[in-house]
């Protein structure tokens, strides 16, 4: 149980220095420490297409994958894009920082990121 | 979007705020009045073009982003039980 | 605000590990403790008891059992047993029922409390000190509220007095008017679906030596407007009459009973708590005299309302309470300003809201109407026409109101009834439009707001059918009325 609490010591202080991340419940964070810090991208890809589906009904019956554009694929404009990314920002317990959020405009884009991201879990 | 590149970037950081912040909004009610209000808003304002509209409706948009991110604080600190539409877990 | 409250988390810690230490846990755990509290800029120690439970089974069968020594058992029996049926089963869901009473009141906005605190944390000064700056800045913030509130209904500013609520307001209209003007005058005029308080007070001005005209309603809730003009006396000083019905929500022509009122010069107040900043109205256009509102109706804080008494031509009243001689004199005693700028908020997202907040609500009201209204036997109360799409009154015939709201724990609602819980007597303002006990027992008002949204019409809307259906079933004139018996022609025998 330490050994986890002290894993995720690095996520806790980055959390603070983050302009909105003052409203997180310690306790919630805690109870997420049974999972690894590394995904795999087969996981995190479901996940992301989980958070989709719930996001926008249409999307649910086409097939997400990597090659999965926001705006072309899922027809999203730049405030959906935006809003899908607060969704599975909540979903992986992370938050993209503005410039790498802007810059990712597909599935794939955003499961590298994540993949990438040893926070995320 | 007409709206210039900067900007626009800058409106999308906005949203992004808003969204997030109506996100941790204990209340049920107050969440979900938020986070609508933020959508409608930003999408009705989508063709504004004059650039002093613009700059009037973002002055506008920050007094509101921090009544927003003082009250999702606030009620985090007083909280009630859910409401029989809630689920309990998110997942 | 960030730095102020990074402060906050930085004391927590310490709490934290106080609570803990004292638990008997180990001191690793406790600096475990604290490097999570550092995590997040607020954090709030887990000793402190900040959730607030709402046990509303317990509050359901506590409320029964009170009600159970003066109500029939057998209705009392089935309300018990739908109870059990009235939960969702699974646990996954919360337990706090949805709020649907909006007539009662409505949940104060995040906006409105914004506005309210500084006055509880900085701004403390009496507003009506003028020889310093502690007074003139809660001054200024009490003008700017008042400036709200009169935009509004299209008012000057100087022509709002504050009062403690709608209450106070309708007492001083009805009080004040006919007191100042009793040596010539000494007739009033109201209806009978008035707001108790508006009756009340009329009945006691009859006690004055006053007479009171009560006009009927129609059956869609309507007054007729030859009526009120056949009323009409040379010593009549005062029509009240209410702009929008609290259990009904049916919408009076103001507009014509304004012209009435002028032509007759006679003063024309009405009662606005239901209808300020939810439908148009323009004091001026629709000459208006007097105008009583509420701040908690339109979100605001509670225990603040307002009155409007026109300036041209002068409305003169004796003042109910005296005192320092604040508001013209009208409402002595220091005003309260965080109230007084929570509800000038208030009325300035009312009227920034409206177009949205108009459209929200005539939606899931019209849903809410619907879905309802396709049960077999019920009757939308009041007109279909002339209504605040807020409110809604339905009777569900065959189910006794009572038992329905028993069996609805998952809902806060009232019945049109808006009995207190010492009384069961149905509501006068469904007798006054022609409703018998029977239907007047069953109906249940529903109240859509601006935080309403359209998963909770959705469950009401179901909830509802269900337990209707389930009540039904428990009752033996629903058998007689589904065998196709006629009710009307059976002659009950007594015991």
């Amino acid at each position: 149980m330490f050994r986890s609490v002290f894993r995720a010591a690095p996520a806790l202080t980055r959390v603070s220095g983050m302009r909105s991340g003052f409203v997180k419940p310690t306790f919630s964070v805690a109870s997420r420490f049974y999972a690894s810090s590394t995904l795999s991208k087969d996981e995190i890809t479901t996940r992301i297409a989980d958070v989709i589906k719930s996001f926008d009904k249409t999307a649910a019956a086409a097939s997400i994958t990597g090659e999965t554009q926001f705006s072309k694929d899922l027809g999203l404009d730049s405030l959906d894009t935006v809003e899908l990314l607060v969704s599975i920002e909540e979903e992986f317990d992370i938050e993209f920082p503005d410039k790498v959020a802007d810059e990712l405009k597909s599935v794939g884009e955003t499961v590298d990121y994540i993949s990438n991201n040893p926070e995320a879990n | 979007m007409p709206v210039a590149g900067s900007s626009k970037v800058q409106i999308l950081h906005m949203y992004k705020e808003f969204i997030r912040n109506s996100n941790k909004i204990q209340n049920y009610n107050f969440r979900e009045y938020f986070l609508r209000r933020a959508r409608e808003s930003f999408r009705a304002n989508k063709n504004v073009k004059s650039p002093e509209k613009i700059s009037e409706l973002i002055s506008e948009a920050e007094k509101d982003l921090g009544v927003l991110k003082r009250q999702s604080v606030i009620s985090n600190m007083y909280t009630f039980d859910k409401l029989v539409v809630e689920p309990l877990k998110k997942r | 605000m960030f730095k102020g409250l990074s402060f906050v988390s930085r004391r927590v810690p310490v709490l934290g590990s106080v609570g803990y230490a004292r638990n008997g846990t180990t001191l690793a755990n406790a600096a475990v403790q604290r490097r999570m509290y550092a995590s997040a800029k607020v954090a709030l120690a887990e000793d402190l008891t900040l959730e607030t439970h709402t046990d509303n089974q317990t509050a359901a069968i506590e409320q029964a059992n009170e009600r159970g020594a003066m109500a029939n058992p057998e209705v009392m029996d089935s309300g018990m047993q739908s109870l059990q049926h009235a939960y969702r089963e699974s646990g996954d869901y919360g337990t706090r029922p949805i709020y649907l009473d909006m007539q009662a009141t409505t949940p104060t906005d995040p906006r409105v409390l914004d506005t309210m605190l500084k006055f509880y944390t900085g701004l403390y000064g009496n507003p009506h000190s003028n020889t310093h700056s502690y007074g003139w800045e809660t001054n200024k913030e009490i003008e700017k509220a008042r400036n709200y509130v009169a935009q509004v209904i299209k008012a000057d500013p100087k022509e709002i007095i504050f009062t403690s609520g709608a209450t106070e307001s309708n007492n001083m209209a009805l009080k004040g008017v006919s007191r100042f003007y009793k040596k010539t005058r000494n007739h009033i005029i109201t209806t009978r679906t008035e707001h108790k308080c508006v009756l009340e007070a009329a009945r006691a001005m009859k006690n004055e030596g006053y007479e009171i005209t009560f006009l009927n309603v129609d059956p869609q809730g309507l007054v007729n407007l030859q009526e009120l003009e056949a009323a009409m006396r040379p010593e009549t000083c005062l029509v009240s009459i209410m702009a929008v019905n609290n259990e009904i929500g049916v919408m009076q022509p103001l507009k014509e009973i304004g012209e009435l009122c002028r032509k007759r010069k006679i003063f024309f107040h009405t009662d606005a708590a239901q209808a300020y900043g939810k439908i148009p109205i323009d004091v001026n256009e629709m000459k208006i005299d007097l105008l009583s509102i509420s701040s908690h109706k339109i979100y605001g804080p509670k225990g603040i309302g307002a009155m409007y008494v026109r300036r041209k031509p002068r409305v003169r009243l004796d003042p109910l309470i005296s005192g320092g001689g604040q508001e013209r004199g009208l409402r002595s005693g220091t005003l309260a300003p965080p109230l007084v700028a929570g509800f000038g908020e208030a009325a300035r997202l009312m009227m920034k809201e409206y177009g949205n907040d108009s459209a929200h609500i005539r939606r899931l009201s019209d849903k809410l109407m619907n879905g309802l209204l396709s049960i077999d036997h019920t009757i939308l109360n009041g007109s279909a026409d002339h209504r605040y799409p807020g409110c809604v009154n339905i009777s569900f015939a065959y189910v006794e109101g009572e038992s329905l709201l028993m069996a609805l724990r998952d809902i806060a609602l009232s019945s049109g009834s808006a009995c207190t819980s010492a009384s069961l007597e149905p509501s006068y303002v469904l007798h006054a439009l022609g409703k018998d006990d029977a239907l007047a027992h069953s109906s249940i008002r529903f109240g859509v707001g601006r935080f309403t949204t359209e998963e909770e019409i959705d469950y009401v809307i179901k909830a509802i059918r269900e337990r209707v259906d389930f009540l039904r079933e428990l009752s033996p004139l629903w058998e007689m009325v589904k065998e196709g018996i006629d009710l009307n022609s059976i002659e009950w025998s007594g015991h």
